[in-house]
């Protein structure tokens, strides 16, 4: 009867394993490096993307007057907190169409968290301090991702299906949609892409002091 | 003249203290920011003589130190009090070498939300004025407008009017019944800016202004320039036989920079600046003058 149990939960365990696959992706740039923090999104070309019920909190925090992180994924219906830890008051905004709002001059947690309930790319930016810029991207499923440092992310617990996989990133040159790729994620194991994407200059405020009342005149 | 640049420092000083009183609730979160700018710089002409035999061109180094307390008032309003030093040090003359100490209040306002917001700065400034020749010793308080827009993150613009007032401490009369007080000075200035980045790291600036007001050229001896002064005394930051000359002047300006992120809190950076006086008298005298400077924020 023991060995019995023990052989149904191997199979249970093996089918379970095995009903899902994961997606290994490889960002670089065109100069062959590791492009970090783009978000690859991996969306069931069956249409099939169920949004979970209940999603955990996510945070972008204010450190010495920097968004941390600088790009943030979440799925849609998300509750973001935007905690300030620097010693100056902020007033994060964004005029961004997936989710405008402003958050008045604050210091510490706010009371309440921005819930982003439509997908899209939105930026976010700091009345007080113009060169704080930050981004949240809002996928419309559960399967994203984001690349570390290496270049490289992994979407797991994927179920056995083809995807669309495309992949967004701040100095995106393209539109995101030339990014897109099927992946043919069927059978359990993991199935490596890459993408080649070419970058732009980020359209960022210079935060460096530049000696302009020096040097004789006004 | 010299206790009423005093009496402007304490009623600047007075002012703030005014503004921190009446937003104190406001004003419990604040940050300090220090910035340090250091570097050479060359002048073509710093005497600002007009006769090419009395021209004198020298290099000095500045070091120029100052902390700042920014307050939040509002998400569209903050306010920054600062003290600062400068220190500058010629390769010829000596007697230029200065140590100035300032105190400055600014508020500024953004009308709206975002970077593209445009935004209007009140500056009031007062600051004692050391150098090794005592004649040029003395205070200044200045009035500053500014008006601004940055347009896309890479450019923004601003334009500006200043009002300045210098006060001088020396009063040694040459001539008989002419001014001592060379440095006893008034003008007013209205500028453009406008700056690009070109790169993530490399931003150039343009500067045009327009200065109407008194200004002081260290000349030898000199019937014209004379006939045109309102104030004479000896400069001996030049020599035993040079004269300071105040005139009445229009100077216009021409500032470009270029200034080369070294990280999020540096800068190397560097100035061309060429000014054209038309001078009471037919005075008329130009100087350029180029700056590499190192700037550190935190």
């Amino acid at each position: 009867m023991r060995r019995l149990l023990l052989a149904l939960l191997f199979v249970a365990s093996g089918v379970a394993s095995g009903q899902t696959a994961e997606i290994a992706a490889s960002v670089v740039d065109e100069q062959g490096r590791p492009v970090e923090d783009a978000v690859v999104v991996a969306v069931p070309s069956d249409g099939s993307v169920r949004v979970p019920a209940h999603v955990r909190e996510a945070i972008v925090d204010q450190v010495d007057r920097e968004f941390t992180p600088k790009v943030t994924a979440i799925v849609v219906g998300t509750p973001v907190r935007f905690p300030n830890h620097d010693n100056i008051r902020h007033q994060v905004y964004s005029f961004s169409p997936a989710k405008r709002f402003e958050l008045p001059l604050y210091a510490g947690v706010p009371a309440e968290a921005i819930v982003f309930d439509k997908p899209g790319v939105v930026v976010l930016g700091c009345n007080i301090h113009d060169w704080m810029i930050g981004y949240i991207y809002v996928s419309e499923s559960p399967y994203f991702a984001k690349t570390g440092k290496d270049g490289k992310a992994l979407l797991g617990d994927l179920p056995l299906r083809a995807y669309t996989v495309r992949v967004w990133h701040p100095q995106l040159a393209t539109g995101e949609e030339a990014t897109r790729k099927t992946v043919d994620a069927a059978h359990a194991g993991t199935v490596p892409v890459e993408w080649t994407i070419a970058l732009k200059r980020e359209a960022k405020i210079r935060r460096a002091p530049a000696a302009d009342g020096r040097g004789g005149g006004y | 003249m010299y206790r009423t640049a005093h009496r402007c420092a304490r009623t600047l000083a007075c002012a703030a203290c005014a503004v921190l009183a009446a937003c104190a609730s406001r004003l419990a979160q604040s940050a300090w920011q220090y910035d340090v700018d250091a570097g050479f710089s060359y002048d073509s002409n710093v005497n600002r003589a007009y006769a090419p035999a009395d021209i004198r061109a020298d290099a000095a180094f500045a070091l120029d130190a100052s902390a700042g307390r920014f307050y939040a008032v509002s998400g569209r309003d903050g306010l920054t009090l600062a003290g600062e030093a400068t220190t500058e040090i010629h390769h010829r003359f000596a007697g230029l070498n200065a140590l100035e100490l300032a105190a400055s209040a600014t508020y500024r306002h953004k009308f709206g939300l975002g970077y593209a917001a445009p935004w209007i700065a009140l500056r009031l400034a007062a600051a004692e004025l050391q150098y090794r020749d005592d004649l040029r010793d003395g205070g200044r308080v200045e009035a500053r407008i500014e008006m601004g827009q940055r347009f896309t993150p890479e450019f923004d613009a601003a334009v500006g009017g200043v009002l300045e007032r210098r006060y001088a401490r020396h009063d040694e009369p040459v001539v008989p019944g002419i001014s001592g007080k060379v440095f006893d000075l008034r003008g007013q200035v209205l500028y453009a800016r406008a700056g690009y980045a070109l790169t993530d790291r490399l931003l150039v600036a343009a500067t045009l202004a327009v200065r109407r007001g008194d200004v002081v050229a260290s000349t030898r001896r000199d019937f014209e320039i004379f006939a045109a002064s309102d104030a004479i005394a000896a400069d001996p930051a030049f020599g035993g036989d040079f004269f300071a000359y105040r005139l009445r002047a229009t100077t216009d300006a021409a500032k470009l920079s270029a200034s080369w992120a070294l990280d999020d809190r540096s800068s190397l950076n560097a100035v061309y600046a060429d000014e054209r006086t038309d001078a009471a008298g037919d005075i008329d005298y130009r100087s350029h003058s180029v700056s590499v400077l190192y700037a550190w924020r935190y």
